[in-house]
């Protein structure tokens, strides 16, 4: 079957009366699951998976990818409208969701993000497709050397996130790689940091740590400050005010076609890389919306840039992540893995078989991804109205249904009550990160790269020895870490220099 | 005084209890007690895992025989330790069973790992599903075809492998150091699939696994089968050196296989289903049956082998047995699979 054959063939199944039904309700479920925070892809996968043991394999697929595809886009909803990112890709949308929301411009935020996702997951579902032909030479590209230097690259990213207050950004993110190396050492079997409790063995589960430093911390705040989640807004925007928003919002994400391109390129990328995972993704997409923005210092304060970027890449990611799973069977991540065995009980074989004999199920994946989306945007739509007249309920009554929310969402995902603690307990620690002005979201991507540039390292240098960083490859990596570097410290220096003159 | 009075007479009120409802369970009839009851059937990893989806495949059947309705509860944690532990101290009232990583719990106990909080000898086994096959691998990047190249290719190959104490890299350094194989392992890896990776990148030369995990990449090409650890290998295996063949040849030859014997009896604990200690005898025995039919029965052995999935059936009983000579090595290969497990050889 050549390529463009199995396209068609991709595309006819995809939207076929056998196929189409089930995509349907596996995106609406994804966008359920996504809309509850905690309940991440992973988990609608896994609920997916049990009902794939009776279907054929183009309905299966339809199905599993399609409630693994919404479910960032259920994630921005109520980032943008609760400030509680539904799963850890949403995070870096509430640097900028919630202040639009407090603006009275929440329909143009989801519209934005509802778009951005789109269009996002399109590009990466694209990517996927153009690569077929080299995809195991593309996924073989990355080794441990090249995958440390790229995830610390992704680290200084940091840098352009706490411009305005360097210091604190750096005390945070270290901070975040100090909580990452909690647990039991995978290389030496050692106790770190575990403070002799055992449910720490396992390090913090990233979940509940995310629910706590932003949603437990909003609806502390929330509650002490007293009113509405929707600061600055008198009353609820009415029906017809928000469907005018939500259209202007999607507009906002096609005018910035540009600069969703770009975003969408970095989530892709990084979803290529194994075991990055998707949450920095988002992140450094942010970061960059920022970095090549002319009116920086909007961001943080309600600027949709800073909703499109990290909404773009966190879809885009799925493209990306496919590839190495689809390629050789060898899956990049937890979620990944569940696909991998949904294939399996489906029948289906991955790795090279797949990629020449039937690479219409592959299509059926890609189409499953842009078609889920599109249906994911529409619904969304629909979920806007209801959900943002919550956000003018006052906080006497929001803060306690959403904390029992969040509650569960920590539990859910391990069964494991400690994990609500530990949402507690960061949720606290947040706000105080809060209210003292320290950058959770540098926090975050310590936390998250952690696991990644210490893993690599210690790979890099075991296989490659310590000189590791002079092969070719992760030289010219390198170099174009300490240029970006070099860069920002210079914009920083040369941004501070006038202030100082005055 | 009066502080004693009252914790003795709370210890006679909660002994009379358990005394009288030990009777009246054991008086009932235990395929009435579990007919429309429910268990509890712990999967001690995510689900889409193999344990999960073995659990998943069989439960039907395993429904059908017992007349109960069974629960899948995932409990990942801690290398599979977490959900182990879990049924291990859960009631032994026969409603909770589950599905455990058998050789890595022994493993854990033998080296005292913190949280191996179960005796694998005291949980009171179903039966056995599947028992890994184990195998070595050599990348097709490495041009080692056969375990004779990895032994005489002039250099010293590495060999790749997941966390210390896992089978990955206990295999590696068990075998290596019975073969005296030129090798250095680099552990380290967070799943076996990255070892994958890296032996097609050319990073690391050759991995242990599973048979059930390396086939696809065998059949593919991408990398070559050169040992395994069956004795009575069938299939593609029957082509392919057994490490016991290669150990006999070399000199002391039988001290090194009967290190491998111990090594082949962690191995076949494999991936059994468990209760509690303390299960009432009648209910075990019911559970024990209902197992054995579910594993037996046509429509699920068909759907097994459709689904490639290896199914190796060993009895409650057997199981026991199987535990027992896991857990009580000699002192000598003991303390070297303790060395093997903590990453000291």
């Amino acid at each position: 079957m050549t390529i463009i054959e199995g396209m068609m063939s991709g595309f006819s199944q995809s939207v076929s009366l056998e196929v189409f039904p089930y995509l349907f309700v596996g995106s609406i479920f994804g966008l359920i699951i996504g809309v509850i925070p905690g309940l991440s892809g992973h988990f609608a996968m896994a609920m997916a998976v049990t009902f794939l043991y009776t279907m054929e394999p183009a309905p299966g697929i339809a199905f599993l990818l399609g409630a693994h595809a919404t479910v960032a886009q259920g994630g921005g909803l109520t980032a943008i409208l609760f400030s509680t990112p539904g799963t850890g890709q949403n995070a870096a949308t509430l640097l900028d969701g919630p202040p639009m929301r407090d603006k009275g411009e929440a329909g143009i935020a989801v519209g934005a993000a509802m778009a951005a996702c789109f269009l996002g997951a399109t590009f990466g579902a694209l990517v996927l497709g153009l690569l077929i032909p080299v995809l195991r030479e593309v996924v073989l590209f990355f080794g441990p050397p090249e995958v440390f230097i790229l995830a610390f690259l992704a680290l200084t990213f940091v840098a352009v996130l706490g411009k305005e207050d360097m210091t604190r950004s750096l005390i945070a993110a270290l901070l975040g790689l100090l909580l990452a190396m909690i647990g039991v050492d995978n290389v030496t079997n050692t106790f770190r940091f575990t403070m002799n409790i055992d449910a720490l063995g396992d390090g913090l589960n990233l979940v509940p740590v995310i629910l706590g430093l932003f949603a437990v911390a909003e609806m502390i705040d929330l509650w002490v400050r007293g009113g509405t989640l929707a600061r600055d807004v008198p009353k609820a925007l009415s029906a017809r005010e928000t469907q005018a928003q939500i259209f202007q919002g999607i507009g906002l994400a096609f005018k910035n076609w540009w600069l969703v391109m770009r975003c969408s390129a970095i989530g892709t990328g990084m979803g290529l890389i194994p075991g990055l995972g998707s949450a920095p993704a988002s992140f450094v997409a942010y970061g960059h919306a920022k970095q090549s923005s002319p009116d920086k210092d909007t961001f943080g304060k309600g600027n949709v840039k800073g909703v499109i970027g990290p909404e773009a890449a966190n879809d885009a990611v799925e493209g990306g992540a496919l590839a190495s799973t689809l390629a050789f069977g060898i899956p990049g991540s937890s979620s990944m893995a569940i696909l991998l065995s949904g294939l399996f009980i489906l029948g289906l074989d991955t790795g090279p078989q797949m990629l020449n004999q039937n690479v219409d199920i592959v299509f059926v994946m890609i189409f499953t991804i842009i078609i889920g989306n599109f249906i994911g945007t529409l619904v969304g739509m629909f979920l806007v109205n209801p959900l943002s007249r919550a956000t003018s309920i006052r906080a006497s009554v929001m803060v306690p249904v959403l904390m029992a929310v969040i509650a569960t969402g920590a539990f859910a995902g391990d069964r494991a009550i400690f994990d609500i603690s530990i949402a507690i307990v960061f949720g606290i620690f947040g706000y105080a990160m809060k209210v003292l002005n320290y950058s959770r979201s540098a926090l975050l991507i310590g936390f998250v790269l952690g696991f990644a540039v210490e893993k690599n390292l210690y790979l890099a240098l075991l296989l490659d020895g310590p000189l590791f960083v002079l092969q070719p490859i992760p030289m010219m990596l390198a170099m174009i870490t300490v240029l970006f570097l070099g860069w920002n410290i210079y914009t920083i220096v040369r941004d501070r220099k006038p202030r100082i003159s005055k | 005084m009066r502080r004693t009075f009252l914790k003795s007479a709370a210890a006679a009120t909660i002994a009379i209890t358990t005394l009288s409802f030990g009777t009246a369970a054991s008086a009932q009839d235990a395929g009435e007690f579990y007919k429309d009851n429910v268990i509890k059937w712990i999967v001690p990893y995510d689900p889409g895992g193999g344990y999960d989806e073995y659990s998943r495949i069989l439960i039907p059947y395993f429904e059908k025989y017992t007349g109960a309705r069974v629960d899948i509860v995932n409990m990942p944690g801690s290398g599979g330790m977490k959900g182990a532990v879990e049924i291990f101290n859960s009631p032994s009232d026969g409603r909770t069973v589950g599905i455990i990583n058998g050789s890595a719990m022994v493993t854990n106990q033998l080296a005292e790992i913190e949280g191996a909080n179960y005796k694998v000898g005291d949980y009171n086994f179903l039966g056995r599903m599947v028992a890994d096959r184990r195998v070595m691998v050599a990348g097709a990047a490495s041009g080692i075809k056969t375990f004779d190249d990895l032994m005489n290719n002039g250099k010293t190959d590495i060999v790749g492998a997941t966390g210390l104490g896992g089978s990955t890299y206990v295999d590696a350094v068990i075998t290596g150091d019975v073969l005296e194989v030129d090798q250095r392992v680099v552990h380290g890896f967070d799943r076996s699939g990255d070892i994958r990776t890296a032996m097609l990148r050319g990073d690391v030369q050759a991995m242990w696994g599973s048979l059930g995990s390396a086939i696809k990449g065998i059949k593919s090409g991408d990398h070559t089968l050169i040992l395994h650890g069956v004795k009575n290998p069938t299939g593609i295996l029957a082509d392919v050196p057994s490490i016991y063949d290669i150990a006999m040849k070399m000199e002391g030859g039988d001290r090194r296989v009967q290190i491998l014997e111990s090594w082949d009896a962690l191995s076949a604990v494999g991936r059994p289903v468990a209760a509690p200690p303390g299960v009432p005898e009648d209910r075990l025995a019911f559970l024990r049956d209902a197992f054995a039919k579910a594993m037996n029965d046509p429509e699920f052995v068909a759907m097994a082998s459709e689904n490639d999935r290896d199914l190796s059936y060993a009895s409650g009983e057997d199981m026991a047995r199987i535990a027992k000579a896991a857990t009580e090595l000699d002192a000598d290969i003991e303390a070297l699979f303790v060395a093997a497990i903590r990453g000291e050889i």
